[in-house]
């Protein structure tokens, strides 16, 4: 019990650090955490670019054709695009 | 000719043998007053013998889109046929996925180089996987897909669109815990009518370690992964080399107590210039209750912060209380921010879900479930609207032959 309790204080811990942070300013591409996403393709429906397919159960972003405008982000149910 | 006999008897064995067929169905509903269709329909289906399989998977989904928030007019159909056989050490995969539009009016696709838009008809990708087991810890697997999209201008022409997608890699499972792997994809996208033609790659070399001495009842696992690129964007810009790490925390506090966290932090070399691209902390706590009735009660809270160039923020709770015998309430909240498309609105849109809802699970067998909830969406001007969701689902269990 001390232990898990330890255990998580340290995560806590990590994530009030995380919160006062400031985060990064710019990014090339959008990231899919695959752990969240349920390959619904919700995200590949609204793409105005034909910039995601499933593959694999997973939304998969091509770097190359996605503009960034963020349809994604705002549309997936499990908020895995970021 | 020769060949493709000799395979067949080969594989004939293999194909007699004892079968056994799965067949499961989801379907959800829902309306609300700015969308008053939206529908899914799954239907799956899976034979499996000894050493092979055949996965089965259709999905039709409609969606309306009326009011404030757009949502793409959509009605498709999508499906999947997956077939693997493993011979040995090696696994075979060979897939093909089609989709078609089927709506009255089909979406619209913006394309590249100000080539105007075009209508999506569909797609159809077949696909190739191999994995093979070289040694005991060692593993090579190669991937390699084709999609050939219809997609139309106004005028019908249609736009040859081909995309080729070729991957492949190895891991190494080392003998002091972590496991290396290295891999590769070249991915290309061209389309004749518009002479668009874009080609990019990337190198991968990762490392995943999961700790074995560690306090009981935690799992902890992490993973860093360094991706050298080759190709540039849409704005014809590099595409910049990423190293993503990524720490998941899996802690059983008390037997009925258990969190999960993850901490992902992404820094991008982008042309000499070294910046931090995304982080993000995400942690489940799942609170188990009454698990001596027929259905185990359970709280979820859940929470996600990330920083890239945009901010995401969600927290949400989701709670099932067994009432009686596969009865159970439920009830969902849920608040979001996340960026909006929607003109006018700012740089994000903030939601506010929540509201009750009915279950019933027939064992293993099936579930039904409802939930009615309000939605407050904060754009330009705060908008509130109610939405029923429902759902079936069915698993009527394997049969063996």
């Amino acid at each position: 019990m001390t232990r898990s309790v330890k255990a998580l204080a340290v995560i806590a811990a990590v994530f009030i650090m995380f919160i006062a942070c400031k985060g990064p300013v710019e990014s090339t591409q959008l990231l899919v955490n695959t752990d969240d996403c349920t390959g619904c393709g919700e995200c590949m429906k609204v793409c105005p670019y034909n910039a995601i397919e499933i593959i694999d159960g997973d939304a998969v972003i091509n770097p190359s054709l996605c503009h960034f405008c963020y349809r994604c982000v705002e549309e997936c149910p499990e908020g895995a695009i970021y | 000719m020769r060949t493709s006999i000799f395979l067949f008897v080969l594989l004939l064995p293999a194909l007699t043998l004892a079968v056994s067929v799965d067949g499961w169905m989801d379907v959800q509903t829902g309306g609300d007053s700015l969308s008053p269709q939206m529908g899914r329909l799954d239907l799956g289906g899976l034979l499996k013998g000894g050493s092979w399989g055949l996965v089965v998977h259709q999905r039709f989904s409609h969606e309306d889109s009326t009011g404030v928030v757009p949502r793409i007019l959509n009605s498709y159909s999508r499906t999947d046929v997956d077939f693997a056989i493993e011979v040995g050490p090696v696994s075979i995969n060979p897939d093909v996925c089609w989709t078609v539009d089927i709506g009255d009016k089909k979406p619209e696709i913006v394309l590249p180089l100000q080539a105007g838009v075009a209508n999506r008809d569909g797609f159809i990708r077949p696909g190739l996987g191999i994995e093979a087991d070289v040694s005991e810890d060692i593993h090579l697997f190669a991937r390699g897909l084709y999609w050939n999209r219809d997609l139309r201008q106004e005028d019908d022409y249609d736009l040859a669109w081909t995309e080729t997608r070729i991957s492949g890699g190895l891991t190494w499972d080392s003998p002091w815990g972590p496991s290396l792997t290295v891999a590769g994809l070249n991915h290309r996208t061209s389309s004749d009518f518009i002479n668009y033609e874009a080609t990019w790659s990337r190198i991968d070399a990762s490392v995943a370690v999961q700790p074995q001495l560690l306090p009981a009842n935690m799992f902890v696992s992490g993973d860093v992964t360094y991706s050298v690129y080759d190709g540039s964007d849409f704005n014809d810009h590099t595409i910049a080399d990423r190293l993503t790490s990524r720490v998941r925390l899996v802690q059983m506090v008390i037997p009925s107590v258990s969190v999960n966290t993850t901490f992902e932090s992404v820094i991008d070399f982008d042309e000499g210039v070294t910046r931090s691209a995304c982080t993000l902390a995400e942690s489940r706590i799942v609170y188990r209750f009454m698990r001596s009735n027929d259905i185990a009660s359970s709280i979820v809270i859940f929470g996600k912060l990330s920083r890239s160039s945009i901010r995401t923020e969600r927290v949400g709770i989701f709670s099932r209380t067994n009432l009686y015998r596969g009865l159970s309430i439920l009830f969902d909240a849920e608040a979001r921010v996340t960026p909006t498309s929607v003109a006018g609105a700012g740089p994000d849109r903030k939601r506010y879900v929540f509201g009750p809802g009915l279950e019933y699970q027939f064992g293993n067998t099936a579930r039904i479930w409802g939930i009615v909830e309000q939605e407050r969406t904060n754009l330009a001007t705060n908008q509130n609207w109610w939405r029923l969701r429902a759902g079936l689902e069915f698993y009527p269990g394997s049969f063996n032959f």
